[in-house]
């Protein structure tokens, strides 16, 4: 069951990873700097609970701050570029900050151990989970809980006024400024929730992995917190999720059987998803249709509705067979 | 209320604009026409502060604008279309129109939190919004299914419910049948009815005889002629950048 708990643990940090990239790629910006802040916010609260002894949820919050606040700071000049540009400088950022991590030492002797992030080697025994007996199933209910709470905040934020200043600026800039959007702060300001939320998943995977370095904030990871919301689709927090769920528990565990295979048919199912799901793989016409269904299940229009559908895939059922009979000759 | 003094924008060698001004009274129609390529639309982008000017002022409520960014002017009161439509394709009607917002906006109810007063002025101004384009039965499509003469509606509508006190319009009748640009003509004259003033570039001459005060003739960047749309009819320069030379 522990195997479990721990895949649901990855994916709820994979989450966040993938959330903290969705805001940003709303107001178009690919950033691939989100491995980075995920660094920063790792590497701060796990010090901050391990070195300094505070609680975990103040340490986590910190973590996610001081994550927000850099990319606040790295927002500002990223706003002069665009396009492949802003992903070469947030892609250099992001590694910068792997490099930093790579020289960085901080160690002081607790009880008879040096703790305390060490260079290469990587920061060890972030115990904190372990000390005060959680269990998996304990860590992994907690991950969660912070899952939803940005889940609901970024739903909620989407709702609102600001998802759509945010999706107006990633449609056309000129445009959502000729509306009156102030466009530097409102990308600074995707930026910098961005930063935070990133910063927050990468304080829960350095509690819950016990061990981070700086290998474990690479190029990689910074593709994938990009890859989850695009291939997700952009219409709410839930493409996301449901892409982490994919990736995650299909492509990397589901197919683990596989071996060494794995790695090709993963490239080649993310090529195939794209083509098949250009929009994500739930994207804004199917969440039209689920709201138009949960609509008419309230007004009791059911089976007229799903008549209509299966209608609908009948026909192009007929359409197929007529294409293949044309094709043949028959 | 609008001055522009002596505007002038060159592109590398060539000047676009070059030494224009004129002067717009509040709740005026001014009519800015010209043929292709005579720098009607780099004056709208330079006084709408997308692009700075090589030269020239520009003056708002007497204030100078000259080279602010866009969304200080979209709050300071000036709004515009674009000749070709840019509307946020995948977002609503309604949320095309919630966007646009202009940070001098009253609340309308004072007892209420500022932001739910906000909120709900918003609801009714954009509620408002839609009846006068008659887009109130497609509030929840998204912008991009809208037939065309239904995105220069709403676009309209997106500039209108920033509240501007000017607003440039841009080509508003482009690609519009007769019926169309009757309609239009209606919305443009309530709108001014509505306190608003208006600068309107457009290359449907029934139209902005129709409805222009005064107009304004551009040609190679420079203006050619003002006056009433019966004076400008007459004048001898204009017939002759629109018609060629007699020979």
């Amino acid at each position: 069951m522990d195997f479990y708990f721990g895949l649901l643990q990855i994916i709820g940090v994979h989450t966040l990873l993938g959330l903290s990239a969705y805001v940003v790629l709303l107001t178009g910006q690919v950033s691939l700097a989100q491995a980075g802040f995920m660094a920063i916010g790792a590497y701060v609260a796990a010090m901050l609970t391990v070195l300094a002894k505070w609680w975990i949820f103040p340490a986590l919050l910190a973590g996610g701050a001081v994550a927000g606040v850099v990319a606040c700071a790295v927002g500002f000049p990223a706003l002069r570029v665009r396009g492949l540009m802003l992903v070469v400088a947030t892609l250099a950022f992001g590694e910068a900050v792997r490099l930093f991590f790579f020289n960085f030492d901080y160690q002081i002797a607790m009880g008879g151990i040096k703790v305390g992030p060490l260079g290469g080697e990587g920061f060890r025994q972030i115990r904190y989970f372990p000390e005060n007996g959680y269990t998996t199933f304990h860590v992994m209910v907690f991950i969660w809980l912070v899952v939803a709470a940005v889940m609901t905040a970024l739903w909620w934020m989407d709702r609102s006024r600001a998802g759509a200043v945010l999706r107006a600026v990633g449609e056309d800039e000129m445009a959502a400024q000729s509306a009156g959007v102030n466009l530097t702060a409102v990308k600074v300001t995707a930026m910098t929730v961005g930063g935070c939320i990133a910063g927050l998943a990468g304080g829960l995977y350095a509690h819950y992995t016990t061990h981070i370095e700086q290998g474990n904030f690479n190029v990689l990871v910074a593709t994938f917190a990009i890859a989850y919301p695009i291939l997700g689709g952009l219409s709410n927090v839930f493409g996301t999720l449901a892409a982490v769920v994919f990736i995650q528990a299909f492509l990397v565990e589901g197919l683990r059987f596989l071996g060494d295979w794995r790695n090709l048919l993963f490239g080649l199912l993310i090529v195939v998803s794209m083509n098949v799901r250009p929009g994500g793989l739930i994207d804004a016409r199917n969440w039209t249709q689920l709201r138009a269904l949960i609509g008419s299940i309230r007004k009791g229009e059911t089976r007229a509705r799903l008549e209509v559908a299966s209608g609908g895939i009948m026909s192009a059922v007929q359409r197929l067979i007529q294409r293949w009979r044309g094709a043949f000759g028959a | 209320m609008l001055e522009v003094d002596n505007l002038a924008k060159h592109f590398g060698g060539v000047k676009a604009v070059d030494g224009v001004s004129f002067r717009l009274a509040k709740g005026e129609i001014l009519g800015l026409i010209g043929p292709n390529g005579s720098g009607k639309s780099t004056i709208v982008n330079v006084i709408a502060g997308l692009t700075a000017p090589t030269s020239g002022r520009v003056l708002f409520d007497g204030a100078d604008i000259t080279g602010k960014p866009t969304h200080a002017l979209v709050a300071a009161g000036i709004a515009r279309t674009f000749q070709n439509i840019r509307l946020f394709g995948q977002l609503t009607v309604w949320q095309n129109l919630w966007v646009a917002e202009n940070r001098q906006r009253e609340r309308a109810l004072p007892l209420v939190p500022r932001w739910l007063g906000g909120y709900l002025a918003d609801r009714e101004r954009i509620g408002a919004m839609l009846e006068f384009s008659g887009l109130a039965h497609k509030r929840d499509d998204l912008a991009a299914n809208l037939a065309f003469g239904e995105q220069r509606r709403l676009e309209l509508a997106r500039a209108l419910a920033a509240e501007p006190k000017l607003i440039l319009l841009d080509e508003p009748a482009a690609g519009m049948n007769a019926e169309e640009i009757y309609e239009l003509d209606g919305r443009i004259r309530k709108v001014r009815e509505g306190g608003v003033t208006v600068l309107l570039i457009e290359h449907h001459m029934e139209l902005i005889m129709a409805v222009a005060d005064r107009i304004a003739v551009l040609n190679f960047g420079q203006k050619i002629a003002e006056g009433s749309p019966a004076q400008v009819q007459s004048d001898g320069k204009v017939r002759e950048a629109y018609l060629g030379r007699a020979v």
